[in-house]
């Protein structure tokens, strides 16, 4: 009597066979599949890279500047009451009167916190390079509406404000940069990802075509497809995970190195860029995306059936 | 439980390896299969397995057509068949141990128990001290011995075997025969091809015989067949 022939596969008996599996091949095949964590690794250190750059920008932007501000900065040398009429000014204006005023000391201060690297070359000053300020907390409707240029070139012109910096201004210059950074990186790491899934589906290709004799022997015992691409699929991903590791260790290394080299005596572009590594999400980020090329480079090859029967 | 009705076989225009072949094995029967060399034994034990197809004609085991089975169907149709092959097809790349254990993953036994059923089935075959060997490593009837230990491991329905003793020597061989017949009287249907015709006389069993393609005798069974019904034996 015909038993059904669609009894499910137990997955907790392959599961361990599959990844008992994937690792022998991958040992047996070390040349071929080094070339694939490679490639992995490379694609994803490049893109990792360029994250890592467009992520400290934010933090520097984040840090430096609040949300949405006026600052309004004054004369180093501007007298009390200069002061006190730009004071008056803002309190005068509904829209501009939520405000914070920042001394020069904090201001120092603030710059020592945000920027610890650079705060050595600050104390090297004689001087106290920061003006005095105010901070004036705006929204984004006040901004957009039609007096507020008025509003700003009014005071502009008083005595005493050196210069009035809408952050929002080059704050979205740098936000579009940081766009174009990650845009660059996701665009040249994606493209390098899929030529790495490329290269893995071949070194899988290759694996299963060294295979090919076995594979048609399991298939002979009633091994399923799923039993016997198993291996290959876990072989990708686990290519895909080491090239993953290897890249943020890669970029782990190149910066603290750069962290090093770029100490704030050489350069205070350079530096802010290395505030610190990336958040543990964008690493995880990362390795599930060497996992999942990986995962589609084997998926690729192990589609197309290697043998047909007669 | 086999049952070939009207199979040719034809791999080119010219030769014909089975030729209208009609015959059946029922439930719990016990078959030889002989006829020269090139006669079309490994033929048809590979239409059983559809590891070929026929050209023309039906073929039915284990109540399933062949014909008419679909491909994802395929694998757990042939988990009911236990097949030594000819060129005995081992893993080579694995130990003995591994090639055991790689079947019983593919049935879904439990991994604790592939060491017990292993040895158990080494044992039977007087291989148990070559667990952790690679094939390459074995002779020939050794190896032999490894491929009937995969096909016997978890008692098949129908139990093929394609010349199994073709590399033993004639003590060895008859100790192979008691392991199918022993095979056979816990319950599985056993098809067995071989040109060596003192076997087939000493067990007196049914048999079939091939020359050039066409089934030209069957031979009925001169003793007794046991387990010939269901039920004496209650294994089946
Ligand atoms: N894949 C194939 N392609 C072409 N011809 C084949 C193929 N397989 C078998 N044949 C031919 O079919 C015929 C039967 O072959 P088969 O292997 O079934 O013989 P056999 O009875 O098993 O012989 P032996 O006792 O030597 O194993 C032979 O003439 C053989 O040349
Ligand atoms: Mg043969």
């Amino acid at each position: 009597m015909p038993r059904d022939l669609r009894e499910p596969d137990t997955p907790s008996n392959t599961v361990s066979y599959f990844v008992r599996e994937a690792f022998r091949r991958i040992w047996v095949t070390k040349r071929t599949s080094f070339v694939a964590v490679a490639m992995i690794a490379m694609s994803l250190f490049i893109l990792g890279g360029f994250v890592l750059v467009a992520d400290n920008m934010e933090r520097a932007v984040e840090r430096w500047q609040g949300k949405s501000h006026v600052n309004v900065f004054l004369d180093i040398e501007a007298a009390p009451d200069q002061i006190r009429a730009v004071d008056g000014f803002l309190a005068s204006h509904p829209d501009l009167h939520t405000r914070h005023f920042v001394t020069r000391a904090q201001a120092l201060e603030r710059f020592k916190t945000y920027f610890v690297n650079l705060s050595q070359v600050v104390d090297q000053l004689d001087e106290n390079p920061f003006p005095a300020s105010f901070e004036v907390e705006v929204t984004p409707r006040i901004i957009q509406s039609p007096g507020f240029p008025a509003e700003m070139k009014a005071l502009r012109s008083m005595s005493g404000v050196e210069q009035v910096q809408f952050d929002w201004e080059w704050l979205n210059r740098l936000r579009r940069l940081i766009d174009i950074v990650n845009a660059v990186g996701l665009t040249a790491g994606g493209i390098l990802a899929v030529a790495a899934a490329f290269t893995i589906a071949n070194v899988i290709r290759l694996t299963m075509l060294t295979y090919r004799e076995e594979i048609e022997i399991m298939r002979l015992v009633g091994a399923t497809e799923r039993i016997i691409r198993g291996p290959f699929l876990i072989e990708g991903i686990l290519q895909g995970a080491i090239g993953g590791f290897v890249a943020v260790g890669l970029l782990f290394g190149t910066f603290v190195l750069a962290q090093r080299l770029l100490a704030p005596s050489n350069s205070l572009l350079w530096s802010f860029l290395f505030i610190g590594f990336l958040p543990w999400q964008k690493i995880a980020a990362l390795i599930a995306g060497g996992m999942l090329a990986g995962w589609i480079g084997s998926w690729l090859s192990v589609r197309e059936r290697v043998t047909e029967e007669a | 439980m086999i049952h070939f009705y009207h199979v040719t076989k034809k791999f080119d225009l010219y030769s014909t390896a089975l030729q209208d072949v009609t015959f059946h094995v029922e439930k719990g029967e016990f078959v030889f299969l002989t006829g020269a060399s090139g006669a079309g034994k490994s033929t048809l034990l590979k239409l059983i397995l559809r590891q070929i197809r026929p050209t023309e004609g039906q073929i039915v085991v284990n109540g399933r057509n062949l014909n008419a089975m679909k491909r994802n169907h395929l694998p757990f149709f042939r988990r009911e068949i236990g097949m030594v092959f000819q060129d005995f097809k081992l893993i080579e790349r694995m130990t003995v141990f591994e090639n055991l254990s790689f079947i019983l993953t593919v049935l879904n036994v439990a991994p604790r128990e592939h060491k017990k059923k292993a040895y158990q089935v080494l044992r039977a075959v007087n291989l148990h001290h070559k667990l952790n060997a690679y094939p390459p490593q074995l002779s020939g009837g050794e190896q032999q011995r490894v491929a009937i230990a995969r096909a016997l491991i978890n008692d098949p329905l129908v139990l093929i075997a394609d010349e199994p003793t073709g590399n033993l020597d004639p003590d060895l061989a008859q100790e192979i025969m008691q392991i199918f017949g022993d095979a056979h009287l816990r319950g599985s249907t056993v098809l067995l091809a071989t040109h060596d015709r003192d076997l087939i006389q000493v067990s007196g069993r049914r048999t079939l015989v091939l020359d050039q393609g066409r089934l030209i005798e069957e031979k009925p069974a001169v003793v007794e067949r046991p387990a010939r019904t269901d039920g004496v034996f209650g294994l089946s």
